[in-house]
């Protein structure tokens, strides 16, 4: 049975993926993110503490490195402006990055799980399956962007993660995580599957603007756009046209122009082959106006 | 000086290492006892750890990994003497081996059980481990072959597995001895069980002796490829510092190295303990010794390569590590490494110590101490100084929990082993009196050459 | 005729060498040479050349459980991928090459090690009873010859031994 299934379906087998293969369809998910734009202000990790039912971990175990938060704002120093005496400004040396799962289309994590438990999604997600996990912290190790978070201790159990009448917030359409297992951002997926489902009632596809992540709805700067790729109608693919940030390249046509493009998107560690999801929008420095 | 005196009567051979099986010295009940207390401590932790969550051991994000897979690493790599006695040496013909190769396969079978229990205590959700074995089941679920983990888990049950059955077939003519010597009572109902029958037979010794061949050439590439795969959990990682392509070589030479200095320690203290002067000589010792030197140059020489292939990559990432490696908060442990893994071996190089017991004692000790440090340093330091800014002010120190666990697996560890030793006779009595008899017939034949010459 | 078994006891291997050979040469009426067993307490093969043609065909078990063990690791791994809702991971092919050939390897060492024991208990006819005739001191330090013949043949076998050294003759009670 299987090696009737190997020798029928063999192409299908021996592919890699985003290089040689057909992009996703009908849906991609990805977002862009305008570092301009962005203050700083942890809105968007609140938003995502409270719409995922992170466990706040308190000070302690906060010390330890125990915090869960699926996205961080990493905050840098420019050192020519960022310290004292280093410009009429030194304030504006601070820049802040929002960090989160980039969805990687070739993702590190994926094939050193050993129990298989995070897998590549035909909506260019890279899902986390709680329930397979058992927390050999492999994709942890091997993840270049160090977004994943494991669940250290019994969370739902222990005091004051969720103290009495905080439980009733805890967003309905997410489970919470017990020990011993491995999570990081989901793109908000129970949104995305919502606004499919809801789409898919309709007879349509999913338009633009249907489905927000927590993290964008939040933003008040709306530095953070998320969409369909795939969707030509879309803001997100849209900026990543604009930007000539193509998904599947390892280095972007543009950067090699002499002098560079003047354009401002980007992908981290693209060199690295991940395939990132994510675009950041460098930010616009006053000295380059 | 002899390996082993020749005029040793056979029957003297089965009265010694009998004898061990009975009446050891004080000191090994001393050795158990401690072993035992020390395993307690870790079932503690490990019952402490599962209760309350893997936190307690004080790892985090990023640091994910910590003193298990370092110390996972160090007793698998110890597992590799144990092959590179029974098996590498067999097929070369060197007969100093055959005293000490069945203790040296106990340490590999009981290395490798250690070992393997630092896989479970890694794990988060121990009470899921079965998830990463591949069995059927009606939903069509497999782990992940791609994952090194998996190579790794399938490499140590190949490993084991074997190892086990190789050192119970080499040890079936023993058992018979041990069923045609000893008193009656539950040891001698074990013995009549397993050695099923055996009476030196023709027939039995034929077909003994391929057996014990092909196993051999099977587990040789076996030992290589285990610990390769242990190297690729590194080494196919794209991390900085892990991302090396001579791990496999720089692993398996490091996992012989650790193997042999622990030979070293182990044959000094059964030597005392059961009173094994006759046949754990010291022109054995001084053979294990060299060897011991010419593979820690090895090693020397391949961390070298390590770090010139990095220095003079243009990878900026992994040479970072190696800067933090060697100024970073974990230099006084990578300096630690350098010292006991490349200089203190350069003692075994003196003739004046390759068969002074005490200090060879405290130098295999320094060693083991070197290798330990070696595979912390090749796990830590990556995760405090990754790719990402993120990462790098983020010092962890591991916890007590995982100090106990690492402390206890030594304890585990003797325990097994010297239970095995008082259990079965640790000094393989069949192949002394071949090693013997070849001698005594050498001598023999070079008498008669001698006169003939006359 | 009804057979019985004889076992004489060698100081070294010189004696029993002599004797087998004397055996061997003397074609003694009831008494097939292929019923003679050398016992020892330890492996010599160059003994052996004695005995005769006696094969030993453990490696024949080692090939086809390492083959076995190979084929077998290769197609369930590669199935299995394909049959796991053919589930992508980090961009790589569903059927991996590399990896599998790795598993492919510990399979095949596998397969083959446990084949072989199988083929060394086959071969060596173990676990097996413990034959009528049998001495301690074969597995201390002194070397055995067991031989089945017609009772007509005892007497001379008998005196072949005697004309070795033989230490100690034990004969099976007749039944």
């Amino acid at each position: 049975m299987s090696v009737n299934n190997l020798l029928e379906n063999w192409a299908q087998f021996r592919h890699f993926h985003p290089v040689d293969d057909k992009p996703h369809d009908p849906y991609k998910w990805a977002m862009s993110i305008d570092l301009d734009a962005c203050t700083g202000c942890n809105a968007c990790s609140v938003a995502c503490y409270a719409e995922n039912n992170l466990p706040v971990v308190g000070k302690e175990k906060y010390q330890h490195g125990h915090v869960m938060h699926w996205i961080r704002i990493e905050r840098y120093w420019d050192e020519s402006l960022g310290v004292a005496g280093g410009g009429d400004f030194p304030e504006q040396g601070a820049q802040f990055l929002p960090m989160m799962c980039q969805q990687c289309e070739a993702a590190p994590c994926e094939t050193v799980c050993p129990a298989a438990a995070t897998n590549h999604t035909a909506d260019g997600l890279n899902s986390q399956i709680y329930n397979r996990c058992v927390g050999s912290r492999y994709c942890s190790a091997n993840c270049p962007f160090k977004v994943r978070y494991f669940n250290w201790y019994d969370y739902p159990t222990t005091d004051n993660v969720w103290p009495a009448e905080m439980n009733q917030q805890l967003n309905p359409d997410v489970t919470v995580r017990s020990k011993g297992v491995m999570e990081k951002c989901t793109f908000c997926v129970q949104r995305l599957h919502a606004a499919k489902g809801t789409a898919k009632n309709e007879g349509r596809l999913v338009h633009d603007g249907d489905v927000q992540t927590a993290c964008q709805q939040a933003c008040p700067t709306s530095a953070i756009t998320f969409g369909n790729l795939v969707d030509p109608e879309s803001k997100v693919h849209k900026q990543w046209q604009s930007q000539q940030v193509e998904l599947d390249k390892d280095a972007q046509v543009k950067d090699q122009k002499e002098g560079g493009s003047g354009l401002r998107g980007y992908r981290i560690f693209e060199e690295l082959r991940p395939y990132p999801s994510v675009m950041y929008l460098e930010r616009v420095r006053e000295s380059a106006v | 000086m002899k390996d082993i005196r020749e005029d040793i009567a056979w029957a003297q051979i089965n009265q010694d290492v009998l004898k061990s099986m009975e009446s050891p010295r004080k000191l090994y009940w001393v050795i158990l006892f401690f072993a035992f207390a020390a395993f307690c401590v870790g079932v503690g932790c490990e019952v402490y750890q599962y209760q309350t969550g893997m936190g307690v051991a004080n790892k985090n994000n990023p640091h994910a990994w910590g003193l298990y897979i370092s110390t996972f690493i160090f007793w698998i790599g110890m597992s590799h003497s144990g092959t590179l006695l029974s098996a590498i040496l067999h097929l070369m013909h060197a007969d100093w081996r055959k005293p000490i190769f069945r203790f040296a396969e106990a340490l590999t079978t009981f290395s490798l059980m250690t070992a393997g229990l630092f896989v479970m205590v890694h794990l988060g959700r121990l009470w899921q481990f079965y998830y990463s074995v591949p069995y059927p089941d009606e939903r069509g679920l497999w782990p992940n072959f791609q994952s090194p983990l998996l190579w790794d888990a399938m490499a140590i049950f190949t490993y084991l597995s074997s190892s086990i059955l190789f050192l119970y077939i080499g040890m079936i003519p023993d058992l018979a001895i041990c069923r045609d010597h000893l008193h009656e009572g539950w040891r001698k109902k074990l013995y009549t069980l397993l050695s099923l029958g055996w009476e030196g037979t023709d027939r039995q010794w034929r077909n003994f002796r391929v057996t014990y061949l092909t196993i051999a050439c099977f587990l040789i590439p076996l030992a290589v490829s285990v610990h390769s795969i242990v190297a690729a959990d590194f080494a196919m990682s794209q991390q900085p510092g892990w991302h090396v392509t001579s791990f496999p070589a720089y692993f398996v030479a490091g996992a012989l190295y650790s193997g042999c200095s622990a030979i070293i320690t182990l044959f000094i203290i059964l030597r005392y303990v059961f009173k094994f002067e006759e046949y754990m000589t010291l022109p054995i010792l001084k053979k294990t010794v060299r060897l011991t030197f010419a593979i820690a140059m090895i090693w020397t020489y391949l961390n070298a390569v390590e770090f010139a292939s990095v220095w003079y990559s243009h990878d900026q990432a992994s040479k970072d590590v190696l800067i933090q490696k060697v100024v970073g908060p974990f230099a006084p442990f990578w300096w630690g490494m350098i010292f006991c893994g490349s200089v203190v071996p350069l003692m075994l190089a003196f003739k004046r110590f390759q068969t002074n017991v005490p200090v060879l004692f405290v130098v295999s000790l320094l060693l083991n101490l070197g290798m330990w440090l070696e595979r912390w340093m090749i796990v830590a330091p990556t995760f405090s100084h990754g790719y990402y800014p993120w990462t790098w002010d983020h010092d962890q120190w591991p916890g007590f929990v995982q100090w106990g666990m690492v402390f206890a697996s030594f304890g585990w560890f003797t325990m097994l082993f010297m239970g095995f030793c008082k259990v079965f006779p640790s000094v393989s009595m069949y192949e002394v009196k071949e090693m013997v008899y070849h001698r005594k017939l050498h001598l023999k034949n070079s008498e008669t050459a001698e006169q003939g010459a006359h | 005729m009804s057979q019985r078994h004889l076992l004489a006891l060698f100081n070294n291997f010189e004696d029993a060498e002599a004797a087998i050979y004397e055996l061997r040469a003397a074609d003694i009426k009831g008494f097939n040479f292929d019923d003679l067993t050398l016992k020892s307490p330890i492996e010599h093969h160059e003994v052996e050349s004695v005995l005769g043609q006696r094969s030993a065909n453990v490696q024949w078990f080692s090939l086809g459980g390492s083959l076995l063990g190979g084929l077998l690791g290769f197609f369930l791994i590669s199935g299995s991928q394909a049959n796991f809702y053919a589930q992508m991971k980090g961009g790589k092919p569903i059927v991996p090459f590399p990896p599998n050939f790795v598993l492919t390897f510990e399979m095949c060492v596998l397969g083959g090690v446990f084949i072989t024991i199988l083929g060394f208990l086959i071969c060596a006819g173990l676990p097996a009873k413990r034959s009528p005739l049998y001495n301690a001191k074969v597995s201390e330090d002194q070397i055995g010859v067991l031989v089945k013949a017609d009772e007509s043949a005892m007497a001379k076998i008998k005196g072949v031994f005697l004309n070795h050294q033989a230490l100690e003759i034990q004969e099976e009670v007749s039944k």
